[in-house]
Protein backbone atom coordinates (compact mmCIF):
# COMPACT_ATOMS: atom_id res chain seq x y z
CA UNK A 1 0.00 0.00 0.00
CA UNK A 2 1.48 3.33 -1.03
CA UNK A 3 4.69 2.35 -1.80
CA UNK A 4 4.80 4.78 -4.94
CA UNK A 5 3.74 8.08 -2.72
CA UNK A 6 6.75 6.19 -0.46
CA UNK A 7 8.48 6.59 -3.63
CA UNK A 8 7.86 10.01 -5.01
CA UNK A 9 8.23 11.78 -0.92
CA UNK A 10 12.13 9.91 -1.16
CA UNK A 11 12.40 11.41 -4.28
CA UNK A 12 11.14 14.97 -2.69
CA UNK A 13 13.34 14.32 0.14
CA UNK A 14 16.90 13.07 -1.81
CA UNK A 15 16.24 16.65 -3.72
CA UNK A 16 16.13 18.59 -0.55
CA UNK A 17 18.67 17.30 1.61
CA UNK A 18 21.28 18.08 -1.75
CA UNK A 19 19.74 21.97 -1.37
CA UNK A 20 19.36 21.52 2.36
CA UNK A 21 22.24 24.55 3.05
CA UNK A 22 20.48 27.30 1.17
CA UNK A 23 16.99 26.59 1.94
CA UNK A 24 17.97 26.57 5.20
CA UNK A 25 19.42 30.03 4.85
CA UNK A 26 16.50 31.50 3.30
CA UNK A 27 13.63 29.97 5.02
CA UNK A 28 15.67 30.91 8.70
CA UNK A 29 16.25 34.54 7.53
CA UNK A 30 12.71 35.65 7.90
CA UNK A 31 11.56 34.89 10.55
CA UNK A 32 14.76 35.96 12.20
CA UNK A 33 14.67 39.09 11.31
CA UNK A 34 10.74 39.09 12.71
CA UNK A 35 11.57 37.71 15.54
CA UNK A 36 14.45 40.39 16.10
CA UNK A 37 12.89 43.60 14.86
CA UNK A 38 9.30 42.66 16.59
CA UNK A 39 11.05 41.06 19.46
CA UNK A 40 13.77 43.63 20.43
CA UNK A 41 12.30 46.20 18.59
CA UNK A 42 8.80 46.82 20.27
CA UNK A 43 10.20 45.04 23.73
CA UNK A 44 10.33 48.84 25.41
CA UNK A 45 7.13 49.64 23.80
CA UNK A 46 5.19 45.93 24.98
CA UNK A 47 6.37 44.54 27.93
CA UNK A 48 3.78 41.58 28.00
CA UNK A 49 0.95 40.09 26.66
CA UNK A 50 -1.40 38.86 29.10
CA UNK A 51 1.45 38.19 31.51
CA UNK A 52 3.91 36.33 28.73
CA UNK A 53 6.90 38.28 27.47
CA UNK A 54 6.43 40.07 24.38
CA UNK A 55 9.21 37.60 22.32
CA UNK A 56 7.77 34.81 24.07
CA UNK A 57 4.22 35.60 22.72
CA UNK A 58 5.83 35.60 19.39
CA UNK A 59 8.31 32.86 19.30
CA UNK A 60 5.88 30.00 18.92
CA UNK A 61 3.90 31.78 15.93
CA UNK A 62 6.95 32.53 13.90
CA UNK A 63 7.75 28.73 14.31
CA UNK A 64 4.59 27.86 13.06
CA UNK A 65 4.49 30.26 10.45
CA UNK A 66 7.46 29.12 9.00
CA UNK A 67 6.22 25.72 9.17
CA UNK A 68 2.83 26.14 7.50
CA UNK A 69 4.23 28.86 4.80
CA UNK A 70 7.31 26.36 4.07
CA UNK A 71 4.88 23.99 3.42
CA UNK A 72 2.20 25.45 0.81
CA UNK A 73 5.18 26.90 -0.96
CA UNK A 74 6.46 23.49 -1.35
CA UNK A 75 2.92 21.74 -2.13
CA UNK A 76 2.14 24.52 -4.73
CA UNK A 77 5.40 25.16 -6.36
CA UNK A 78 6.27 21.67 -6.90
CA UNK A 79 3.16 20.20 -7.82
CA UNK A 80 2.84 22.96 -10.64
CA UNK A 81 6.59 22.61 -11.35
CA UNK A 82 5.68 18.57 -12.13
CA UNK A 83 2.65 18.96 -13.89
CA UNK A 84 3.59 22.21 -15.82
CA UNK A 85 7.04 22.13 -16.29
CA UNK A 86 8.91 19.05 -16.44
CA UNK A 87 5.59 16.89 -16.67
CA UNK A 88 7.72 14.64 -14.28
CA UNK A 89 3.64 13.97 -13.03
CA UNK A 90 3.04 12.16 -16.45
CA UNK A 91 6.07 9.97 -16.07
CA UNK A 92 4.92 8.92 -12.65
CA UNK A 93 1.19 8.56 -14.27
CA UNK A 94 2.27 5.71 -16.94
CA UNK A 95 3.98 3.50 -14.03
CA UNK A 96 1.52 1.41 -12.29
CA UNK A 97 1.19 3.97 -9.29
CA UNK A 98 -1.85 5.67 -8.78
CA UNK A 99 -2.89 9.36 -8.80
CA UNK A 100 -3.63 9.30 -4.44
CA UNK A 101 -0.06 7.56 -4.59
CA UNK A 102 1.39 10.71 -6.42
CA UNK A 103 -0.92 12.80 -4.58
CA UNK A 104 -0.32 11.69 -0.99
CA UNK A 105 3.51 11.36 -1.63
CA UNK A 106 3.19 15.26 -2.97
CA UNK A 107 1.14 16.15 0.50
CA UNK A 108 4.08 14.47 2.82
CA UNK A 109 6.77 15.96 0.78
CA UNK A 110 5.01 19.46 1.90
CA UNK A 111 4.42 18.43 5.07
CA UNK A 112 8.22 16.92 5.81
CA UNK A 113 9.48 20.50 4.60
CA UNK A 114 6.91 22.21 6.53
CA UNK A 115 8.25 19.64 9.79
CA UNK A 116 12.02 20.07 8.86
CA UNK A 117 11.84 23.89 8.27
CA UNK A 118 10.03 24.47 11.53
CA UNK A 119 12.35 22.83 13.43
CA UNK A 120 15.15 24.63 12.79
CA UNK A 121 13.59 27.37 13.30
CA UNK A 122 12.71 27.03 16.46
CA UNK A 123 16.05 25.69 17.48
CA UNK A 124 17.68 28.40 15.90
CA UNK A 125 15.60 31.02 17.78
CA UNK A 126 16.48 28.21 20.89
CA UNK A 127 20.09 28.80 19.89
CA UNK A 128 19.77 33.02 19.73
CA UNK A 129 18.05 33.94 22.15
CA UNK A 130 16.67 33.71 25.76
CA UNK A 131 13.24 32.10 24.56
CA UNK A 132 13.10 28.93 26.41
CA UNK A 133 10.35 26.17 26.70
CA UNK A 134 8.99 23.63 29.19
CA UNK A 135 10.14 20.14 27.10
CA UNK A 136 6.84 18.77 28.46
CA UNK A 137 4.64 20.87 26.31
CA UNK A 138 6.61 19.72 23.00
CA UNK A 139 5.03 16.93 21.85
CA UNK A 140 1.39 18.50 21.91
CA UNK A 141 3.36 22.04 20.04
CA UNK A 142 4.41 19.62 17.70
CA UNK A 143 1.09 17.53 17.06
CA UNK A 144 -0.21 21.39 16.50
CA UNK A 145 2.90 22.16 13.85
CA UNK A 146 2.30 19.02 12.01
CA UNK A 147 -1.60 19.35 11.77
CA UNK A 148 -1.34 22.52 10.44
CA UNK A 149 1.39 21.93 8.20
CA UNK A 150 -1.01 19.29 6.28
CA UNK A 151 -3.74 21.60 6.35
CA UNK A 152 -0.58 23.85 4.29
CA UNK A 153 -0.06 21.50 2.32
CA UNK A 154 -3.47 20.12 1.34
CA UNK A 155 -3.73 24.05 0.17
CA UNK A 156 -0.59 24.33 -1.58
CA UNK A 157 -1.36 20.65 -3.30
CA UNK A 158 -4.56 22.26 -4.59
CA UNK A 159 -3.53 25.43 -5.84
CA UNK A 160 -0.51 23.47 -7.11
CA UNK A 161 -3.04 20.94 -9.01
CA UNK A 162 -5.82 23.64 -10.10
CA UNK A 163 -3.65 26.39 -10.70
CA UNK A 164 -1.77 26.67 -14.75
CA UNK A 165 -0.35 29.94 -14.31
CA UNK A 166 2.50 30.41 -11.98
CA UNK A 167 1.55 34.04 -11.33
CA UNK A 168 -1.80 32.97 -9.80
CA UNK A 169 -0.36 30.75 -7.27
CA UNK A 170 1.75 34.20 -6.25
CA UNK A 171 -1.45 35.96 -5.85
CA UNK A 172 -3.15 33.07 -3.91
CA UNK A 173 -0.18 33.26 -1.41
CA UNK A 174 -0.01 37.23 -0.94
CA UNK A 175 -3.99 37.60 -1.33
CA UNK A 176 -5.26 34.46 0.68
CA UNK A 177 -2.02 32.76 2.63
CA UNK A 178 -0.26 35.77 3.77
CA UNK A 179 -3.46 37.70 4.96
CA UNK A 180 -4.48 34.67 7.05
CA UNK A 181 -1.50 34.31 8.87
CA UNK A 182 -1.19 37.78 9.68
CA UNK A 183 -4.93 38.07 11.25
CA UNK A 184 -4.59 35.20 13.24
CA UNK A 185 -2.72 36.98 15.60
CA UNK A 186 0.65 36.04 15.64
CA UNK A 187 1.76 39.56 16.55
CA UNK A 188 -0.86 40.36 18.69
CA UNK A 189 -3.51 39.23 21.21
CA UNK A 190 -6.98 37.80 19.36
CA UNK A 191 -8.56 40.58 22.38
CA UNK A 192 -7.50 43.66 20.58
CA UNK A 193 -10.19 42.48 17.81
CA UNK A 194 -13.75 44.01 18.34
CA UNK A 195 -15.61 41.53 20.11
CA UNK A 196 -17.82 41.77 16.91
CA UNK A 197 -15.70 39.96 14.48
CA UNK A 198 -13.33 38.25 17.20
CA UNK A 199 -15.99 34.92 16.75
CA UNK A 200 -15.13 34.99 13.02
CA UNK A 201 -11.31 35.73 13.66
CA UNK A 202 -11.38 32.09 16.20
CA UNK A 203 -12.92 30.00 13.20
CA UNK A 204 -10.07 30.87 10.72
CA UNK A 205 -8.00 27.65 10.65
CA UNK A 206 -4.94 29.78 10.86
CA UNK A 207 -6.16 30.94 14.86
CA UNK A 208 -6.45 27.76 15.77
CA UNK A 209 -2.62 27.24 13.87
CA UNK A 210 -1.32 30.16 15.99
CA UNK A 211 -3.45 30.09 19.02
CA UNK A 212 -3.50 26.44 19.18
CA UNK A 213 0.20 26.47 18.77
CA UNK A 214 1.29 29.37 21.92
CA UNK A 215 -1.29 27.40 24.30
CA UNK A 216 0.83 24.16 23.37
CA UNK A 217 3.69 25.97 23.95
CA UNK A 218 3.12 27.58 26.84
CA UNK A 219 0.58 25.48 28.85
CA UNK A 220 1.40 22.44 27.60
CA UNK A 221 -2.65 21.91 26.26
CA UNK A 222 -4.17 22.69 22.97
CA UNK A 223 -8.14 24.77 23.70
CA UNK A 224 -10.14 21.69 22.62
CA UNK A 225 -11.97 24.12 20.14
CA UNK A 226 -8.63 24.89 18.03
CA UNK A 227 -7.38 21.07 18.02
CA UNK A 228 -11.06 20.23 16.59
CA UNK A 229 -10.40 22.95 13.87
CA UNK A 230 -7.42 21.65 13.43
CA UNK A 231 -8.07 18.32 12.81
CA UNK A 232 -11.33 19.21 10.99
CA UNK A 233 -8.73 21.60 8.42
CA UNK A 234 -6.25 18.97 8.19
CA UNK A 235 -8.80 16.42 7.35
CA UNK A 236 -11.28 18.07 5.06
CA UNK A 237 -8.55 19.60 3.07
CA UNK A 238 -6.38 16.70 2.82
CA UNK A 239 -9.86 15.08 1.39
CA UNK A 240 -10.21 17.75 -1.06
CA UNK A 241 -6.78 17.63 -2.45
CA UNK A 242 -6.93 14.36 -2.96
CA UNK A 243 -10.52 14.27 -5.03
CA UNK A 244 -9.12 18.13 -6.98
CA UNK A 245 -6.12 16.05 -8.02
CA UNK A 246 -8.21 13.15 -9.17
CA UNK A 247 -10.49 15.27 -11.33
CA UNK A 248 -7.67 16.90 -12.50
CA UNK A 249 -5.61 14.04 -13.69
CA UNK A 250 -9.22 12.49 -15.57
CA UNK A 251 -9.28 15.64 -17.70
CA UNK B 1 -4.55 -13.97 -28.05
CA UNK B 2 -2.10 -13.17 -30.20
CA UNK B 3 -3.09 -9.07 -30.24
CA UNK B 4 -0.70 -6.75 -28.16
CA UNK B 5 -2.95 -3.86 -28.06
CA UNK B 6 -6.54 -3.22 -29.45
CA UNK B 7 -8.44 -0.22 -30.13
CA UNK B 8 -12.51 -0.54 -30.31
CA UNK B 9 -14.23 2.66 -31.89
CA UNK B 10 -11.88 5.04 -29.72
CA UNK B 11 -13.25 8.57 -29.98
CA UNK B 12 -11.85 11.71 -28.43
CA UNK B 13 -13.64 14.79 -28.06
CA UNK B 14 -12.21 18.36 -26.77
CA UNK B 15 -14.99 20.05 -26.40
CA UNK B 16 -16.87 19.95 -29.74
CA UNK B 17 -13.49 19.05 -31.74
CA UNK B 18 -13.10 15.33 -32.47
CA UNK B 19 -9.30 14.87 -32.39
CA UNK B 20 -9.83 10.62 -33.22
CA UNK B 21 -12.93 9.67 -34.09
CA UNK B 22 -14.19 6.14 -34.01
CA UNK B 23 -10.68 4.71 -34.64
CA UNK B 24 -10.13 1.14 -34.27
CA UNK B 25 -6.98 -1.38 -34.43
CA UNK B 26 -5.24 -4.15 -33.62
CA UNK B 27 -1.40 -4.72 -33.64
CA UNK B 28 0.12 -8.12 -33.65
CA UNK B 29 2.14 -9.16 -30.79
CA UNK B 30 5.85 -8.84 -31.28
CA UNK B 31 5.75 -6.43 -34.48
CA UNK B 32 6.56 -2.94 -34.46
CA UNK B 33 3.58 -0.46 -35.41
CA UNK B 34 4.46 2.89 -37.08
CA UNK B 35 1.40 5.13 -36.92
CA UNK B 36 2.15 8.67 -39.38
CA UNK B 37 -0.08 11.18 -39.93
CA UNK B 38 0.46 15.04 -40.30
CA UNK B 39 0.53 17.58 -37.26
CA UNK B 40 -2.68 17.59 -35.44
CA UNK B 41 -3.53 13.96 -36.65
CA UNK B 42 -4.49 12.56 -33.50
CA UNK B 43 -1.42 10.39 -32.97
CA UNK B 44 -0.33 11.93 -29.27
CA UNK B 45 -3.90 12.01 -28.24
CA UNK B 46 -4.05 7.52 -29.20
CA UNK B 47 -0.99 7.34 -27.62
CA UNK B 48 -2.46 9.22 -24.20
CA UNK B 49 -5.39 6.83 -24.80
CA UNK B 50 -3.31 3.89 -24.36
CA UNK B 51 -0.97 4.61 -21.85
CA UNK B 52 -4.27 5.91 -19.46
CA UNK B 53 -2.96 9.17 -19.50
CA UNK B 54 -6.13 9.96 -20.92
CA UNK B 55 -10.03 8.70 -20.86
CA UNK B 56 -11.59 8.44 -24.40
CA UNK B 57 -14.89 10.36 -24.71
CA UNK B 58 -16.31 6.55 -26.26
CA UNK B 59 -14.63 3.22 -26.57
CA UNK B 60 -12.50 0.89 -25.20
CA UNK B 61 -9.00 -0.31 -25.78
CA UNK B 62 -7.16 -3.13 -24.54
CA UNK B 63 -2.99 -3.47 -24.06
CA UNK B 64 -2.36 -6.70 -23.33
CA UNK B 65 -5.64 -7.74 -22.79
CA UNK B 66 -6.46 -4.99 -20.60
CA UNK B 67 -8.43 -2.56 -20.48
CA UNK B 68 -7.62 1.18 -20.39
CA UNK B 69 -10.78 2.12 -19.03
CA UNK B 70 -11.11 -0.29 -16.07
CA UNK B 71 -7.55 -1.89 -15.32
CA UNK B 72 -5.95 1.08 -15.68
CA UNK B 73 -3.17 -0.32 -13.50
CA UNK B 74 -2.73 -3.65 -15.25
CA UNK B 75 -1.92 -2.06 -18.32
CA UNK B 76 0.86 0.77 -16.89
CA UNK B 77 2.44 -2.56 -15.26
CA UNK B 78 2.52 -3.24 -19.07
CA UNK B 79 3.85 -0.39 -20.53
CA UNK B 80 7.19 1.26 -21.88
CA UNK B 81 6.45 5.21 -22.40
CA UNK B 82 8.82 7.63 -24.72
CA UNK B 83 6.69 11.02 -24.62
CA UNK B 84 6.88 13.66 -27.28
CA UNK B 85 8.36 16.29 -25.34
CA UNK B 86 10.90 14.87 -22.83
CA UNK B 87 9.97 14.96 -19.46
CA UNK B 88 13.30 14.11 -17.33
CA UNK B 89 13.60 14.97 -13.44
CA UNK B 90 16.41 17.64 -13.55
CA UNK B 91 16.77 17.61 -10.11
CA UNK B 92 17.69 13.45 -10.24
CA UNK B 93 21.39 12.25 -12.15
CA UNK B 94 20.58 10.25 -14.75
CA UNK B 95 20.75 6.89 -13.07
CA UNK B 96 18.64 8.38 -10.32
CA UNK B 97 15.95 8.74 -13.03
CA UNK B 98 16.20 5.45 -14.39
CA UNK B 99 16.05 4.35 -10.27
CA UNK B 100 13.08 6.49 -9.35
CA UNK B 101 10.90 4.40 -12.18
CA UNK B 102 12.12 1.34 -11.54
CA UNK B 103 10.97 1.83 -7.75
CA UNK B 104 7.47 3.31 -9.19
CA UNK B 105 7.23 -0.05 -10.75
CA UNK B 106 7.80 -1.88 -7.60
CA UNK B 107 11.68 -3.02 -8.42
CA UNK B 108 14.05 -3.85 -5.73
CA UNK B 109 17.73 -2.22 -6.15
CA UNK B 110 18.78 -6.06 -6.34
CA UNK B 111 17.14 -6.23 -9.52
CA UNK B 112 17.38 -2.99 -10.77
CA UNK B 113 20.94 -1.98 -10.97
CA UNK B 114 21.82 -4.22 -12.76
CA UNK B 115 19.37 -3.46 -15.16
CA UNK B 116 19.99 0.16 -15.56
CA UNK B 117 23.95 -0.72 -15.56
CA UNK B 118 23.12 -2.74 -19.13
CA UNK B 119 20.74 0.02 -20.38
CA UNK B 120 23.51 3.07 -19.66
CA UNK B 121 25.96 0.86 -21.51
CA UNK B 122 23.34 -0.03 -24.61
CA UNK B 123 22.30 4.11 -24.46
CA UNK B 124 26.25 4.99 -24.57
CA UNK B 125 25.23 7.11 -20.94
CA UNK B 126 27.07 5.54 -18.67
CA UNK B 127 29.80 7.33 -17.93
CA UNK B 128 27.53 10.35 -17.45
CA UNK B 129 25.37 8.60 -15.14
CA UNK B 130 26.17 11.08 -12.52
CA UNK B 131 25.23 13.66 -13.85
CA UNK B 132 22.10 15.76 -14.39
CA UNK B 133 20.33 15.55 -17.54
CA UNK B 134 19.79 19.09 -17.70
CA UNK B 135 23.71 19.28 -18.92
CA UNK B 136 23.12 16.80 -21.39
CA UNK B 137 22.59 17.24 -25.02
CA UNK B 138 19.10 16.91 -27.16
CA UNK B 139 20.35 13.29 -28.46
CA UNK B 140 21.11 12.21 -24.96
CA UNK B 141 18.47 12.88 -23.07
CA UNK B 142 15.95 11.24 -25.60
CA UNK B 143 17.89 8.42 -25.17
CA UNK B 144 17.65 8.25 -21.42
CA UNK B 145 14.38 8.90 -21.84
CA UNK B 146 14.42 5.77 -24.19
CA UNK B 147 16.10 3.91 -21.24
CA UNK B 148 14.28 5.31 -18.54
CA UNK B 149 10.95 3.30 -20.35
CA UNK B 150 12.65 0.06 -20.62
CA UNK B 151 13.64 -0.36 -17.03
CA UNK B 152 11.09 -2.56 -16.18
CA UNK B 153 11.37 -5.00 -19.46
CA UNK B 154 7.54 -3.81 -20.89
CA UNK B 155 6.05 -5.70 -23.07
CA UNK B 156 4.27 -3.33 -25.29
CA UNK B 157 6.51 0.04 -25.93
CA UNK B 158 5.32 3.50 -26.65
CA UNK B 159 7.33 5.93 -28.84
CA UNK B 160 6.25 8.98 -29.58
CA UNK B 161 8.25 10.50 -32.36
CA UNK B 162 11.15 8.90 -30.67
CA UNK B 163 13.69 10.45 -33.15
CA UNK B 164 12.74 13.94 -33.78
CA UNK B 165 15.94 16.70 -33.12
CA UNK B 166 18.12 13.43 -33.31
CA UNK B 167 21.45 13.44 -35.36
CA UNK B 168 21.62 11.09 -38.05
CA UNK B 169 24.06 8.99 -36.39
CA UNK B 170 21.81 8.83 -32.93
CA UNK B 171 18.55 8.35 -35.28
CA UNK B 172 20.35 5.18 -36.50
CA UNK B 173 21.71 4.29 -33.33
CA UNK B 174 18.03 4.11 -32.05
CA UNK B 175 16.73 2.49 -35.12
CA UNK B 176 19.15 -0.75 -34.11
CA UNK B 177 17.67 -0.65 -30.76
CA UNK B 178 14.30 -0.73 -31.69
CA UNK B 179 15.28 -3.21 -34.20
CA UNK B 180 16.77 -5.30 -31.72
CA UNK B 181 13.25 -5.04 -29.60
CA UNK B 182 11.32 -6.93 -31.88
CA UNK B 183 9.94 -9.91 -31.22
CA UNK B 184 10.50 -9.53 -27.12
CA UNK B 185 7.97 -6.86 -27.46
CA UNK B 186 5.56 -4.96 -29.06
CA UNK B 187 6.45 -1.29 -30.05
CA UNK B 188 3.81 1.21 -31.35
CA UNK B 189 5.57 4.36 -32.71
CA UNK B 190 4.91 7.54 -34.03
CA UNK B 191 6.59 9.66 -36.61
CA UNK B 192 7.00 11.99 -39.31
CA UNK B 193 10.25 10.41 -41.21
CA UNK B 194 9.05 8.32 -43.67
CA UNK B 195 12.28 6.44 -44.06
CA UNK B 196 12.12 5.82 -40.51
CA UNK B 197 8.71 3.80 -41.03
CA UNK B 198 10.35 2.47 -44.14
CA UNK B 199 13.14 0.97 -41.82
CA UNK B 200 11.87 0.04 -38.83
CA UNK B 201 8.23 -0.81 -39.16
CA UNK B 202 6.45 -3.77 -40.08
CA UNK B 203 3.28 -2.47 -40.57
CA UNK B 204 2.17 1.31 -41.31
CA UNK B 205 -1.11 3.40 -40.67
CA UNK B 206 -1.14 6.88 -42.04
CA UNK B 207 -4.05 8.48 -40.39
CA UNK B 208 -5.38 12.40 -40.60
CA UNK B 209 -8.04 14.32 -38.49
CA UNK B 210 -8.55 11.53 -36.52
CA UNK B 211 -9.54 8.54 -38.90
CA UNK B 212 -7.35 5.78 -40.87
CA UNK B 213 -6.32 6.78 -44.12
CA UNK B 214 -4.40 3.80 -45.38
CA UNK B 215 -2.90 0.21 -43.69
CA UNK B 216 -0.31 -2.25 -44.69
CA UNK B 217 3.55 -2.91 -44.76
CA UNK B 218 5.73 0.23 -46.51
CA UNK B 219 5.42 -2.30 -49.56
CA UNK B 220 1.68 -2.35 -49.76
CA UNK B 221 1.35 1.03 -49.13
CA UNK B 222 3.52 1.79 -52.21
CA UNK B 223 2.22 -1.04 -54.23
CA UNK B 224 -1.32 0.26 -53.17
CA UNK B 225 -0.39 4.02 -54.39
CA UNK B 226 1.73 3.15 -57.72
CA UNK B 227 -1.45 3.04 -59.32
CA UNK B 228 -1.94 6.19 -58.88
CA UNK B 229 0.60 5.83 -62.13
CA UNK B 230 3.10 8.88 -62.19
CA UNK B 231 4.83 9.63 -64.96
CA UNK B 232 7.91 12.10 -64.96
CA UNK B 233 8.17 13.41 -68.72
CA UNK B 234 10.83 15.90 -69.80
CA UNK B 235 9.87 17.84 -72.98
CA UNK B 236 12.70 19.44 -75.49
CA UNK B 237 10.82 22.16 -76.54
CA UNK B 238 7.57 23.60 -76.41
CA UNK B 239 6.79 23.18 -72.85
CA UNK B 240 4.38 25.94 -72.33
CA UNK B 241 2.22 24.38 -75.13
CA UNK B 242 2.30 21.29 -73.65
CA UNK B 243 1.09 22.47 -70.24
CA UNK B 244 -1.90 23.99 -72.09
CA UNK B 245 -2.32 20.85 -73.71
CA UNK B 246 -1.68 18.09 -70.96
CA UNK B 247 -4.28 20.35 -68.37
CA UNK B 248 -7.26 19.95 -70.66
CA UNK B 249 -6.79 15.58 -71.01
CA UNK B 250 -9.57 14.68 -68.93
CA UNK B 251 -7.44 11.65 -67.98
CA UNK B 252 -4.86 13.90 -66.22
CA UNK B 253 -5.54 13.85 -62.74
CA UNK B 254 -2.62 16.38 -62.00
CA UNK B 255 0.21 18.04 -63.16
CA UNK B 256 2.97 19.88 -61.37
CA UNK B 257 5.59 21.59 -63.99
CA UNK B 258 9.31 22.03 -62.84
CA UNK B 259 10.88 24.24 -65.89
CA UNK B 260 10.63 21.50 -68.85
CA UNK B 261 10.08 18.90 -66.45
CA UNK B 262 6.40 17.36 -65.64
CA UNK B 263 4.76 15.45 -63.75
CA UNK B 264 1.73 13.80 -64.75
CA UNK B 265 -0.56 11.69 -63.10
CA UNK B 266 -2.87 9.61 -64.99
CA UNK B 267 -6.89 8.47 -64.26
CA UNK B 268 -5.67 4.54 -64.62
CA UNK B 269 -3.05 2.55 -66.32
CA UNK B 270 -4.90 2.62 -69.95
CA UNK B 271 -4.41 6.69 -70.10
CA UNK B 272 -0.46 6.01 -71.05
CA UNK B 273 -2.16 5.61 -74.67
CA UNK B 274 -4.01 8.29 -75.26
CA UNK B 275 -1.91 10.51 -73.55
CA UNK B 276 0.72 9.61 -75.76
CA UNK B 277 -1.34 10.17 -78.90
CA UNK B 278 -1.48 13.76 -77.45
CA UNK B 279 2.79 13.88 -77.31
CA UNK B 280 5.08 14.36 -80.42
CA UNK B 281 7.50 11.61 -80.20
CA UNK B 282 10.35 14.16 -81.13
CA UNK B 283 9.89 16.98 -78.17
CA UNK B 284 10.13 14.49 -75.38
CA UNK B 285 13.66 14.22 -74.20
CA UNK B 286 12.42 11.34 -71.17
CA UNK B 287 9.60 9.60 -70.14
CA UNK B 288 9.80 7.51 -66.95
CA UNK B 289 7.37 5.73 -64.34
CA UNK B 290 7.66 7.45 -61.03
CA UNK B 291 7.89 4.86 -58.13
CA UNK B 292 6.19 5.79 -55.15
CA UNK B 293 8.15 6.96 -51.80
CA UNK B 294 6.22 6.32 -48.41
CA UNK B 295 6.27 10.43 -48.80
CA UNK B 296 4.51 10.34 -52.18
CA UNK B 297 1.91 8.17 -50.48
CA UNK B 298 1.84 10.19 -47.44
CA UNK B 299 1.08 13.42 -49.48
CA UNK B 300 -1.30 11.99 -51.74
CA UNK B 301 -3.58 11.15 -48.73
CA UNK B 302 -3.25 13.95 -46.49
CA UNK B 303 -2.26 16.92 -48.78
CA UNK B 304 0.11 19.22 -49.47
CA UNK B 305 -1.17 22.27 -47.06
CA UNK B 306 0.30 22.92 -44.17
CA UNK B 307 -1.68 22.82 -41.02
CA UNK B 308 -2.30 25.63 -39.03
N1 LIG C 1 -5.70 19.21 -24.40
C1 LIG C 1 -6.25 19.52 -25.59
N2 LIG C 1 -7.30 20.36 -25.66
C2 LIG C 1 -7.86 20.66 -26.85
N3 LIG C 1 -7.44 20.18 -28.03
C3 LIG C 1 -6.39 19.35 -28.02
C4 LIG C 1 -5.74 18.97 -26.81
N4 LIG C 1 -4.74 18.12 -27.12
C5 LIG C 1 -4.76 17.98 -28.44
N5 LIG C 1 -5.76 18.70 -29.00
C6 LIG C 1 -6.10 18.77 -30.42
O1 LIG C 1 -6.29 17.45 -30.89
C7 LIG C 1 -5.75 17.30 -32.19
C8 LIG C 1 -4.81 16.12 -32.22
O2 LIG C 1 -3.68 16.41 -31.43
P1 LIG C 1 -2.47 15.41 -31.26
O3 LIG C 1 -1.53 16.01 -30.27
O4 LIG C 1 -3.00 14.06 -30.96
O5 LIG C 1 -1.82 15.42 -32.70
P2 LIG C 1 -0.50 14.70 -33.23
O6 LIG C 1 -0.92 13.81 -34.33
O7 LIG C 1 0.25 14.09 -32.11
O8 LIG C 1 0.31 15.94 -33.82
P3 LIG C 1 1.91 16.22 -33.86
O9 LIG C 1 2.43 15.49 -35.03
O10 LIG C 1 1.98 17.69 -34.07
O11 LIG C 1 2.48 15.79 -32.56
C9 LIG C 1 -5.09 18.61 -32.55
O12 LIG C 1 -5.94 19.31 -33.42
C10 LIG C 1 -4.97 19.34 -31.23
O13 LIG C 1 -5.13 20.72 -31.44
MG1 LIG D 1 2.05 14.36 -31.28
Amino acid sequence: MFKGAFSIWGRDMLVLRRSIISELVSVIAYPLTLYLAFGFGLKGYITDVNGVPYPLFIAPGLISMTAVNAAFDESSWSMWFHRKVQRTIEEYRVTPVTVYDIVIGKIFSGFSQGAVKGTVVFLVILLLTPFRIEYAHLPMYLLCIALSSMTFSCLGTICGTVIDKPENIGRVQSVVIVPLIFMAGIFFPLSSYPPSILPLIQLLPTTAVFEGARDALLTGAIPSQYLVNLVLSAALCFTIAVYTFNRKMAE
Amino acid sequence: MTHAITLHDITKSYDGFTAVDEFSLEVQRGTVFGLLGPNGAGKTTLIKILTTLMRPTLGDAFVEGHSVLTAGKEVRRMIGVVPQENNLDRYLTARENLALHAKLHGMRPAAYNPRIDELLDMTGLAARQYDFPDTFSGGMQRRLVVARALVHEPRVLFLDEPTTGLDPQSRRSLWDHIRGLRRSMTVFLTTHYMDEADALCDRIMIMDHGKTLADGTAGELKDAFSRAHTYQVEFRRDADRYQGVLAGLPFVKGVERDGSLFQITLADEESIKPLMDHLTGPDIRRICLKEPTLEDVFISLTGEKVRE
